[in-house]
């Protein structure tokens, strides 16, 4: 990390690499400003809408998984002890799997007249290709399932530890279904949430594989742009610097995260 | 049962809360957990649940709670039946043995949950939770954590939870069950002045036979799913409907009888007892009741002694083959007596209940 | 007598392989290549035939050689840069000089191919495959057959949604570039700019920018027509007997993959031995049967399996060389203009 940041630092050298010992930082200037016709600096946010387009996407993908992974957890978490160890087990099948394949799979089930369309259209439930493919809505299919156990997998754990007598202490005292989730589960479980959440948003952050792969390469990934950095646009110290930004943001995030469990501890009357 | 029909048939038309013919069983069982059970339950009335393990109260307390539908049968309050009725709604509310504290919530919170969730404002509920946890004298521990109460403390929190939600009935679980003797002969005396108090109807379930004595007003004893006898703690005392009412409650002497001359039943070594009987009857007589004195009707062998301080407990072996009996008497009254010795026993005939065999 | 033919023998041999490279005592020569880019049969019998073992890593773009020789990597004997990125690696002195024409079969590279830009008189490179970057596309799912421009890809028409472009920044920069009739390394940011108006206009129509499983997509009919390499297209033409493959009048790059040696390699001369045999027109034929890119050695003809020798888009007709466009390495001033555009273009 180091280094990354040294080279963040130094001037860039015109064929690639870097001139060890000049120091600049006109690295991170680059991110916000650049040069235009006249010679003068003007600012420029196609970085920062990258950057803000790869959080709203992790963002999106930790309210997915959570809608779907938060029931999941619970659910198992009700079953008896064998199943629930059976039920585990296959939810986190998928991630013995390369991530590569996984989104082949994928692209092979949603590309028009593949097998979904097959499917829907062999029930007669639809008579044209869907074209999912290459859309939003498969990135958001795709990294809602690559990373639904690492949503699932913590909740379930502090579910386990959950006392459930508590949920009939609530049923009695009068609160109904909703309201013992809102004020007895899910406060009971926080950490399992938070730390659920921290686990898929962080990779979430970096994730271009399924936005190349499931979304055509449409938009660009903080991943895809630092690569270019370091390949095509041979630009290390700019590539540095961005990594070097992500970095901040993942600390901000861990921040955000040990911040929340403190204050839980002294909740005011 | 020797309790009349007809007196339970006014009773439950009488009462606030009726169980009526209820029966359960687990799905995919065949056990009746809960055996036609019919129960007529006045208001303001500390009532007590009392049986071994595995006799069904606790189960019965859930169906009350809303916490099991029962397979069979109804539960009337105020004449309309809540079986389907879910717990949240319904006017009831539970202390739990495991006293069920909300770990995350200070003390205030934790009692005004309820009154939250029922929509109460702000300050009508801190004003009901002041005064439930000053009727449990803990009015000092509002902003602590439960994790930094005792057991006894966070079982009176538990207790100031459920009542400040008034509920028209209020079920103990076990609620003293955790706390160690002298705790628990305080919260008894705490619970029964509480119950007065607020007037509201406790329905009480333990295995302590003592603490049901001690505490309620009316007690159904229970076994395997069924009722034995239901009645003033006296009434189940003194003159126990079923054998094992007798064994359970109390120490007892059960001997065996036969019908004799002038209709009366005698001992099998031919002691009258004094007392009418036409048929083979099982005879209580309480460890109290019997005497060591000079001159009795009966003799035997005393082959065990227990000295407690103002009372002493004797095991005699009586010489007419009724079997061993238990004796206790005031220690001043038996001063003298050893192990070995024979001693003559003697008792009032009208301490004698008479069972069916 | 017997001692002195035996001197002789050696001598004669000495004579005969005259020319000929000193083997290493170590045999082995480690190779550092693109995946897929050369049957392993071929490598069997160069074992074979010499007797020394071969090792390979492999690698997936220029830019990843270059970091890595620039970072100081050894081990590596044979690595296959392509034409834009040596003048870089030469002037870095990254690569060894090994003159190519000066071994046995180095009167065999091709004339067109023997004194390149990136590489004058190829003292730091012998020629490998050689392709081009143009369209393909199936004429059964369009109206016939389509004009040999770069028009029916910024303009697709009815073919909108149906068409793909690569992955690749140089790749699809250049073809604006060609269209609009512009330097491919402009460093005017008003070029550049109508450069990113043109593509922006065509991000719509695509159903993707995508690299790989480029054949897979026109099998499967997810596309009617892709931006591709030569290669990938004559692979597609050998399933799809309606595909055909385009060589726009406005431009169409040509690039050139290249066989060197490291400065830091350990077993030059094995090396030079491999690069040799890949110099002969027979071995290279077999690999231009096996990948489908055309080779740089006069005399392959007579090896090329039919279907490739009949395939305009591997064997390219003669009619279109001017529409040839080497791969040049651009300023850096004309790189960060590039990549600018491709980012904006993307965001």
């Amino acid at each position: 990390m180091l280094i990354m940041v040294f080279v963040s630092l130094v001037e860039r050298a015109p064929d690639g690499g870097v001139v060890w010992g000049r120091f600049t930082t006109v690295a991170y200037t680059q991110f916000f400003y650049e040069e235009n016709l006249l010679g003068e600096m003007s600012f420029n946010s196609d970085y920062m809408q990258i950057y803000l387009r790869s959080i709203l996407l992790a963002g999106f993908t930790v309210l997915a998984t959570f809608v779907v992974g938060f029931p999941t957890a619970m659910y198992v978490a009700m079953q008896e002890p064998g199943r629930r160890a059976l039920l585990i087990f296959f939810l986190s099948l998928p991630f013995w799997v390369n991530l590569l394949v996984r989104n082949y799979a994928w692209l092979l089930l949603l590309r028009a007249n593949g097998l979904l369309d097959q499917a829907l259209m062999g029930l007669w439930i639809t008579s044209e290709p869907l074209n999912i493919l290459y859309s939003n809505t498969a990135i958001a299919i795709g990294l809602t399932y690559s990373f639904l156990p690492l949503m699932v997998l913590p909740i379930y754990a502090a579910m386990e530890k959950f006392d459930f007598s508590l949920v009939e202490a609530a049923f009695d005292l009068g609160a109904n279904r909703v309201q013992v989730l809102m004020h007895v589960i899910i406060p009971g479980v926080k950490g399992g949430i938070i730390a659920g959440c921290l686990l898929v948003f962080i990779p979430g952050l970096g994730s271009y594989v399924t936005p190349v792969l499931l979304g055509g390469s449409k938009s660009l990934m903080i991943g895809n742009l630092i690569e270019a950095q370091f390949a095509a646009a041979r630009n290390w110290p700019f590539g540095a610097a961005l990594a070097f930004v992500l970095l901040l943001m993942v600390v901000l995030a861990a921040l955000l995260r040990a911040l929340l469990l403190r204050h839980r501890q002294r909740v005011a009357p | 049962m020797i309790i009349a029909l007809q007196l339970y048939l006014t009773e439950i038309r009488l009462s606030f809360l009726t169980v009526q013919a209820v029966s359960h069983q687990y799905a995919g069982t065949d056990v009746k957990v809960l055996n036609n059970v019919v129960l007529p339950i006045q208001e303001n009335e500390f009532f007590t649940l009392l049986g071994p393990s595995g006799c069904g109260k606790t189960t019965l307390l859930r169906v009350l709670a809303g916490f099991e539908v029962p397979t069979q049968g109804k539960v009337l309050l105020d004449g309309q039946d809540i079986v389907r009725i879910p717990p949240w709604k319904r006017p009831v509310n539970t202390v739990f043995q495991n006293y069920a504290l909300f770990p995350h919530l200070s003390i205030l919170r934790n009692v005004t949950f309820g009154l939250k969730m029922r929509g109460m404002s702000r300050a009508a509920r801190h004003k009901a939770a002041h005064d439930a946890l000053a009727l449990v004298r803990l009015e000092a521990f509002v902003d602590r954590m439960p994790s930094d109460l005792s057991g006894g403390q966070q079982q009176r929190v538990a207790l100031a939870r459920a009542l400040a939600c008034k509920p028209r009935l209020l079920l103990l679980d076990e609620p003293l069950s955790a706390l160690d003797y002298k705790l628990r002969k305080e919260m008894q005396g705490e619970l029964k002045r509480i119950q007065q108090e607020t007037g509201t109807t406790f329905v009480f379930v333990t295995h302590d036979q003592e603490e049901a004595l001690a505490m309620s007003d009316r007690i159904a004893v229970m076994q395997q799913g069924r009722l034995e006898q239901v009645g003033p703690p006296s009434d189940i005392y003194d003159r126990p409907a079923t054998p094992f009412v007798a064994g359970f409650i109390g120490d007892s002497n059960l001997l065996p009888a036969e019908p004799g001359a002038g209709g009366r039943l005698y001992l099998s070594g031919g002691t009258d007892l004094g007392v009418p009987g036409a048929a083979e009857a099982q005879v209580m007589i309480r460890p109290e009741a019997l005497k060591i004195d000079t001159d009795g009707p009966l003799s035997g062998v005393v082959n065990d002694l227990v000295y407690s301080g103002a009372a002493t407990r004797f095991g005699v072996t009586l010489n007419d083959g009724s079997g061993t009996v238990q004796i206790q008497q005031p220690s001043a009254s038996v001063s003298g007596i050893s192990i070995g010795d024979l001693v003559s026993v003697a008792f009032d005939p009208n301490q004698l209940w008479v069972l069916d065999r | 007598m017997k001692l002195r033919t035996l001197i002789l023998a050696t001598l004669l041999s000495a004579v005969a392989v005259g020319g000929a490279i000193a083997q290493e005592a170590d045999k082995k020569v480690n190779l550092f290549f693109w995946p897929g880019y050369i049957p392993d049969e071929l490598l069997e019998r160069f074992t074979e035939e010499t007797g020394i073992a071969i090792t390979m890593d492999i690698y997936d773009t220029n830019e990843a050689l270059l970091a890595k020789l620039q970072a100081g990597a050894t081990g590596y004997d044979v690595v296959i840069p392509s034409g834009y990125i040596l003048p870089t690696m030469i002037k870095q002195g990254l690569l060894q000089k090994f003159d190519s024409p000066d071994l046995p079969n180095g009167d065999k590279i091709a004339p067109a191919f023997a004194d390149p830009e990136f590489d004058p008189g190829r003292a730091y490179t012998a020629p490998y495959m050689w392709g081009t970057t143009g369209l393909v596309y199936d004429s059964a799912k369009t109206d016939g057959e389509l004009p040999q421009s770069w028009s029916v890809f910024f303009e697709p028409g009815p073919l909108s949604g149906k068409i793909a472009a690569l992955d690749d920044e140089v790749e699809v920069f250049n073809a604006a570039a060609y269209y609009l009739g512009f330097d491919k390394c402009t460093e005017d940011p008003k070029e550049g700019q109508q450069i990113l108006d043109l593509l922006s206009k065509q991000k719509p129509d695509l159903l993707l920018y995508g690299s790989s499983g480029t054949i897979d997509r026109v099998l499967a009919g997810e596309v009617a027509m892709h931006h591709i390499w030569n290669g990938a297209a004559h692979r597609i033409r050998n399933s799809v007997e309606t595909a055909r493959y385009i060589y726009p009048k406005e431009g169409i790059t040509q690039w050139a993959d290249n066989l060197s040696i490291p400065s830091t390699a350990e077993h030059p001369e094995n090396a030079k031995i491999f690069i040799n045999f890949l110099m002969d027109p027979k071995n290279v034929a077999e690999i231009t049967n096996f990948t489908g890119y055309m080779n740089a050695i006069s005399g392959s003809d007579e090896f090329l399996k039919p279907e490739i020798a009949a395939d305009p888009a591997v064997n390219m007709p003669a009619e279109f060389a001017d529409r040839l466009r080497p791969g040049r390495e651009c300023s850096p001033a004309a790189r960060d203009l590039r990549n600018k555009i491709w980012t904006r273009l993307k965001k």
